[in-house]
């Protein structure tokens, strides 16, 4: 039984570890436009380039933490989100958070 | 025998022929019985190749419908998205699909469950989706049930059993990130289904199956199929594609001709200004995007076709709308709504013969030349934000949801959108590969029209002329389709999860009852043994009706979109 708990927990740490996305390293740089992103994908759902909720949330003024984005950004959420894990690199992820946490009403 | 007698006698074998049907005893459903139309059945997605989306039926009319009631439910569990399919009946089967392209074969009578297959997706694919993983439901024929997956596949099941006769692979979803939601169309031993793709450098192709085999025996791009339509797309701009035919279209067996409607260009938002034929993001008038084509079944070489929209600048796609039959005073006539909110009237080779409007919200034109089909006064947008809102939105002036012509009426009804969005567009950098899903070209939100609320109608139209009798307004767009019968009833399932049932005369509200969840899928009606059904799904979720909560709040605020149920009603 001892074992069994030991493989499941290290299963699950290595689910666990490849769906919590680490930071990218400083010196990367993203493959991606991200306001181009947001005016071609994400904008669909993310409306107003992110500033006000469409079919998904707000992202403008979030209160999630990076981690939990960077998770979500990777693994999506099923019928609501896609996945992008396998189309966007951890430095392109860090892009769209730092788009995220620098957007502004938009004026006029 | 008496006259009387003879009366009764007559009447009773009139009914009895009527109502013969009774599960367990299938006729061959082939191309002629699906053109045809029995009363009883609803043979493929539109109830007969007319694409009336009526019923024949009269046992629930005016006098009987406030004993109308539900006779049995199903749940066909993991409605990711909710449920969006048109039920099917071939003698007393009912045949359905849930969300991930389950298929269920149901006693109509009871509900009791017949089958079912749930195919073994690619789930890592379905993750990566935006437009899925709903289905829009079956295709009969030839003793088999066809059902395409978002994964890319069309599968073929044993009508009586649901085992897999075949499973054919006809996309590369994995590359393109695009499947199939839409239900396939059987005619003539050819199973006909178009992929997604408005939003994605694919080129949207229709596919023509050999319905005995599985064999592909013919692919229509509809992007650029030769070099001549590439003329159309200039500097290479067919690459960044679009154009699926993501909704069934028809066929008439008279000429053999496949009627099919395609998706928008991408991206959605050219920033090409006035000059989109020569400048901006694909310059030129895009074939065949937007556009309605008559092909020929056996061989999937296009007959003749129109494009609704050149250059379609604001994803108002044809792949959308019914293609509604009508002869008329020695004219057949073939009505076909496009998102942009005009219905446009054709003659057979897809001539125009009328085009009208059904929603008041719209500015992407000023009008639409009723002669020849020529946008009049078109709004081609420069980069940046738009100063003045586009009407309709991108939800659609008409969804993917069907109207229904009732022959006794010479009514149309249809459902209409009056909604707008601010538009900011951005210049993109071509997307010629799959890569992060969508094409959009812009940022947007949902707005009301200038001169007011966000709201739906149901409009009861000469199809032909387009004269209104009646609306009945909505205060949120329904998204499902609506069914009108010959015992004078127009059923409207709403966003709410109201079904309603109106007058077809008068849009005099007769009967109402709750589903529970919203409706954004089919309603049809048949019978077994003698009794009359409707049958509706209910299930809310996905890329329009996503919108609702945060435009309106309750009950969409708390209303499930992991959930689903096929509800039958009959009269007590």
């Amino acid at each position: 039984m001892a074992c069994l708990t030991f493989v499941l927990l290290l299963l699950a740490s290595v689910i666990l570890g490849h769906a919590v996305a680490q930071p990218a390293t400083a010196n990367a740089k993203p493959s991606i436009d991200v306001p181009q992103l947001f005016a071609t994908t994400c904008g669909w759902c993310h409306s107003d380039g992110g500033r006000v909720a469409g079919k998904g949330p707000q992202l403008m003024d979030s209160q999630r933490s990076d981690d939990f984005l960077r998770t979500r950004i990777k693994l999506g959420k099923e019928g609501a989100m896609p996945a992008f894990g396998s189309t966007f690199s951890d430095t392109d992820i860090d892009a769209i958070i730092r788009y995220i946490r620098a957007l502004k009403p938009e004026q006029g | 025998m008496s006259n009387r007698q003879d009366l009764a006698l007559s009447l009773m074998l009139a009914v009895g022929a009527t109502f013969a049907a009774v599960p367990g005893h299938a006729q061959p459903v082939d191309t002629s019985r699906i053109a045809a139309g029995s009363p009883n059945d609803w043979l493929t997605y539109h109830g007969a190749y007319n694409g009336w989306n009526y019923s024949g039926l009269d046992q629930i009319n005016p006098s009987t419908v406030k004993d109308l009631s539900v006779a049995w439910i199903h749940v066909p569990g993991r409605s990711t998205r909710g449920l969006q399919s048109v039920p099917l009946v071939a003698d007393g089967v009912l045949y359905y699909t849930g969300s991930y392209s389950r298929v269920f074969a149901l006693n109509g009578a009871t509900g009791q469950v017949i089958w079912s297959y749930f195919p073994e997706l690619d789930e890592m694919l379905v993750a990566r989706q935006t437009h899925s993983p709903y289905n829009r439901g079956v295709a009969l024929g030839e003793g088999k049930v066809f059902v395409g997956t978002v994964d890319g596949r069309l599968i073929a099941l044993d009508m009586k059993t649901g085992k897999v006769a075949w499973d054919s692979k006809l996309q590369d979803s994995q590359k393109l990130t695009v499947g199939f939601t839409g239900a396939p169309l059987y005619a003539k031993g050819t199973v006909v289904i178009g992929s997604q793709g408005g939003e994605w450098p694919g080129r949207g192709p229709i596919y023509g199956v050999d319905a005995a085999t599985g064999k592909v025996k013919w692919t229509f791009l509809t992007v650029a199929p030769t070099d001549e339509e590439k003329k159309t797309w200039g500097n290479d701009s067919w690459r960044t594609g679009g154009g699926g035919g993501w909704m069934p279209g028809t066929y008439d067996p008279a000429s053999n001709t496949l009627y099919w409607g395609t998706a928008n260009p991408a991206p959605l938002y050219d920033w090409s200004g006035a000059d989109w034929k020569t400048t901006g993001a694909r310059p030129g008038d895009n074939l065949y995007t937007t556009s309605v084509l008559g092909l020929d079944l056996d061989t999937g070489k296009l007959k003749f076709y129109h494009q609704e929209l050149p250059h379609d600048a604001w994803d108002f796609d044809s792949a959308v709308g019914e293609f509604v039959t009508i002869d008329r005073d020695g004219q057949k006539y073939i009505v076909h709504p496009n998102k942009g909110g005009f219905i446009f009237v054709y003659d057979s080779n897809l001539k125009v013969k009328n085009v009208y409007p059904i929603v008041e919200a719209i500015n992407f034109v000023k009008s639409i030349n009723p002669q020849t089909g020529e946008l009049i006064g078109r709004r081609d947008f420069a980069a940046g934000k738009q100063a003045e809102p586009l009407c309709p939105a991108i939800d659609g002036g008409v969804s993917w949801n069907s109207g229904s012509y009732n022959p006794k009426t010479g009514m149309y009804y249809k459902i209409g959108n009056e909604w707008c969005i601010t538009l900011d567009v951005v210049k993109t950098t071509p997307v010629t590969e799959p890569a992060a899903q969508l094409n959009i070209g812009a940022n947007f939100k949902l707005v009301p029209p200038s001169e007011g609320q966000i709201y739906g109608h149901l409009d009861a139209r000469d199809p032909i002329t387009g004269a209104k009798k009646w609306e009945v307004r909505f205060p949120e767009p329904p998204m499902a389709s609506v069914l009108s019968t010959a015992g004078n009833l127009v059923f409207v399932p709403d966003s709410r999860g109201i079904l309603h049932a109106y007058s077809a005369d008068t849009g005099g509200e007769l009967w109402n009852h709750s589903d529970g969840l919203g409706h954004q899928g089919g309603i049809m009606s048949y019978a077994v043994n003698g009794k009359q059904y409707i049958a509706v799904v209910a299930g809310f979720g996905g890329m329009v009706s996503d919108d609702f909560a945060p435009t309106f709040g309750e009950p969409y605020k708390s209303m499930p979109r992991d959930d689903g149920v096929l509800v039958v009603y009959s009269l007590k």
